[in-house]
């Protein structure tokens, strides 16, 4: 039997006003992954949270989680499905306690829910603190019991919307050892993070957004493989000869490095010609590496805020990345 | 939407009414008010002659509870209606809860219901609590003597409590229809100054209509009229128009605020 995905969108589109927030949006996140969303500030990432929680009425498109569909305006929220979006809020005047124990009576189930709330204030850390009143709560109290509200739906499909942003380093650190430990379970998680680490740390699928739509979908690793403008390091017999040989001959970037060699910016099969015709100019090639890059200057050429002195080529800036348009 | 489901969504927004301390302390006004009102009435000389059955206060118990009723329709009622009815929805929006509340296994449809159940529940009950409270305060403090009625019938002190208990029960459709007024202000400017506030502007507006000299036609369409029908219960023999008029009306009211509420809610964004 085959199982449908966590979250299937295809086509969605929102648009506030004039201000087109999302685009023809399709994604796609599977049980068992962490399923990174980046994206600069404004791109839609949170919008299309909303979108596919069914917060935010879409104009276009179709959304199931689960495998049920979603609509804002008749049904539900499917069980199990949970969310931690923006910053957490909560009833001032009650403990953090009795706000996880309105959410879980806001759910029905019965049976267990005092186990529940008290087994997710353990889990993220506050059980300690669960009988003051939440107005007394920090940023990050705030951000550990909206977590404590999603896992009391026992979640199968849990969207992270930047949920280490209010926290310390070590509170950070639980959160992603809990985010990894649901998708090992079998769960999906979406996350959206502004921390290119964290997402490259965590997330086997990336979906980058800029402007509303999808400019990549995929693994991380055919992120990187899918680089616009790769960078490679090379050192050759004669560098002087191989910096006139690229000026002249090919259109490439070619920025020396202090103590010898330089960087090479180009597609790889202009690296190859490049190479071929150090050869017949009778410079050896001594060393020549693929530099790893980090996702986030990847991120920013995707994004189409890379640095202008950077390698990117500006049409790829433009245009959407895909893998038909990308040289790997 | 599921009837379970309004319920369950009902039940969390009642514990939500009790712990919130104004919520403690309007109802706990409405049982010391009435006290307060026919202890101050025993112990002065003078009585509020210009009110209706003000100068029975002191001759009847039962002239208590129709003082307070009189006083409450001016003045009280309309608070009664918003300080639940114009919170409910906007609370959500103060707090910036709606995300927490609408990613759980309830519709839109079952929050607005159980929050408009909700806001109703608190109204009727604030007017229960005040009735009994008043009528106690009466029959406690001044007696359980006859009341002498606007036709200048002497009732029985049966028949004064069955057309007192009346009196109070025809007030709440239109204590429905401000609170259903309440709601849609709540829900259209999501600010609770607003949702408190304009409904009890919008009643005193429609008093001052009601005082001036507009059109005979539209005062019985100012909901504020129904809250004067008991007087028909009051007269011998007894008429009954303003009542079946004024409900009318506010159920006219309630429903069309309530169903562009509803539409709405429906329809709303949540965080942007």
């Amino acid at each position: 039997m085959v199982t449908r995905p966590a979250v299937e969108a295809s086509g969605v589109s929102k648009r506030f006003g004039i201000r087109e927030a999302l685009r023809d949006v399709n994604f796609i996140a599977r049980r068992g992954e962490l399923h990174g969303l980046l994206g600069p500030n404004g791109a839609g990432k949170t919008t299309l949270m909303r979108v596919l929680l069914g917060l935010v009425r879409r104009d276009a498109g179709c959304v199931s989680l689960l495998g049920r569909n979603v609509d804002p305006g008749s049904a539900p929220l499917p069980d199990r499905v949970a969310a931690l979006i923006d910053t957490p809020a909560f009833y001032p005047y009650l403990s953090g306690r009795a706000n996880l124990e309105l959410l879980a009576r806001l759910d029905g189930e019965s049976g267990g829910r005092a186990i529940r709330v008290d087994r997710a204030l353990v889990q993220t850390g506050l059980a300690v603190q669960a009988d003051d009143a939440v107005a007394g709560y920090s940023a990050g109290m705030r951000q550990r019991l909206g977590l404590a509200a999603a896992l009391i739906r026992t979640p199968q499909l849990l969207f992270l919307d930047e949920p280490t942003s209010a926290l310390d380093p070590a509170g950070a650190r639980d959160v992603r050892a809990l985010a990894r430990r649901l998708a090992d379970e079998g769960a999906a998680v979406v996350l959206s993070s502004h921390d290119m680490s964290e997402v490259e740390e965590l997330c086997t699928m990336l979906t980058v957004i800029n402007g509303g739509r999808v400019v990549f979908s995929g693994t991380v690793g055919e992120l990187r493989m899918l680089a616009p403008a790769a960078v490679h390091t090379l050192r050759t017999s004669d560098d002087c000869t191989a910096l006139r040989v690229a000026a002249e001959r090919y259109a490439m970037k070619v920025t020396p490095i202090a103590g010898g060699g330089f960087e090479v910016s180009a597609a790889i099969e202009d690296l190859d010609a490049y190479v071929i015709g150090l050869g017949r100019a009778g410079v050896a090639v001594r060393h020549l590496e693929r530099r790893t890059r980090s996702l986030e200057s990847l991120f920013l050429e995707l994004t189409g805020h890379a640095d202008p002195e950077s390698a990117m080529p500006a049409a790829a800036a433009d245009e959407p990345l895909h893998e038909s348009s990308v040289a790997s | 939407m599921s009837i379970r489901g309004s319920v369950a969504v009902a039940g969390v927004e009642w514990s939500k009414l009790f712990a919130q301390l104004k919520v403690r302390l309007a109802l706990g006004a409405c049982v010391a008010g009435p006290f307060a009102f026919a202890a101050a009435m025993r112990l002065q000389s003078s009585l509020p002659t210009d009110t209706l059955f003000g100068r029975w206060v002191t001759d009847s118990g039962f002239a208590v509870p129709l003082v307070v009723l009189g006083f409450a329709a001016l003045w009280v009622f309309p608070v009664f209606a918003s300080i639940v009815g114009g919170d409910v929805f906007s609370a959500e929006d103060r707090y910036g809860t709606w995300s927490a509340v609408l990613t759980r296994s309830r519709s839109r449809a079952e929050v607005f219901a159980g929050k408009v159940v909700t806001a109703l529940a608190f109204s009727a009950t604030a007017v229960a609590v005040m009735a009994v409270s008043s009528i106690a305060a009466g029959a406690l403090i001044i007696g359980r003597q006859p009341l002498i009625n606007l036709s200048g019938v002497l009732l029985r002190p049966e028949q004064a409590a069955v057309s007192v208990v009346l009196a109070w029960v025809s007030v709440l459709a239109p204590v429905f229809g401000f609170t259903a007024l309440a709601v849609l202000i709540s829900i259209v400017t999501r600010s609770s100054v607003a949702g408190d506030g304009l409904p009890v502007l919008a009643a005193l507006t429609m008093q001052l209509l009601a005082f001036v000299d507009s059109p005979a036609i539209t005062r019985p369409l100012l909901m504020t009229s129904a809250f004067d029908a008991w007087h028909g219960f009051m007269t011998e023999p007894p008429y009954f128009k303003p009542l079946l008029y004024g409900t009318t009306v506010s159920f006219l009211y309630a429903v069309g605020c309530l169903a562009v509420a509803y539409r709405l809610m429906l329809r709303r964004d949540v965080g942007r």
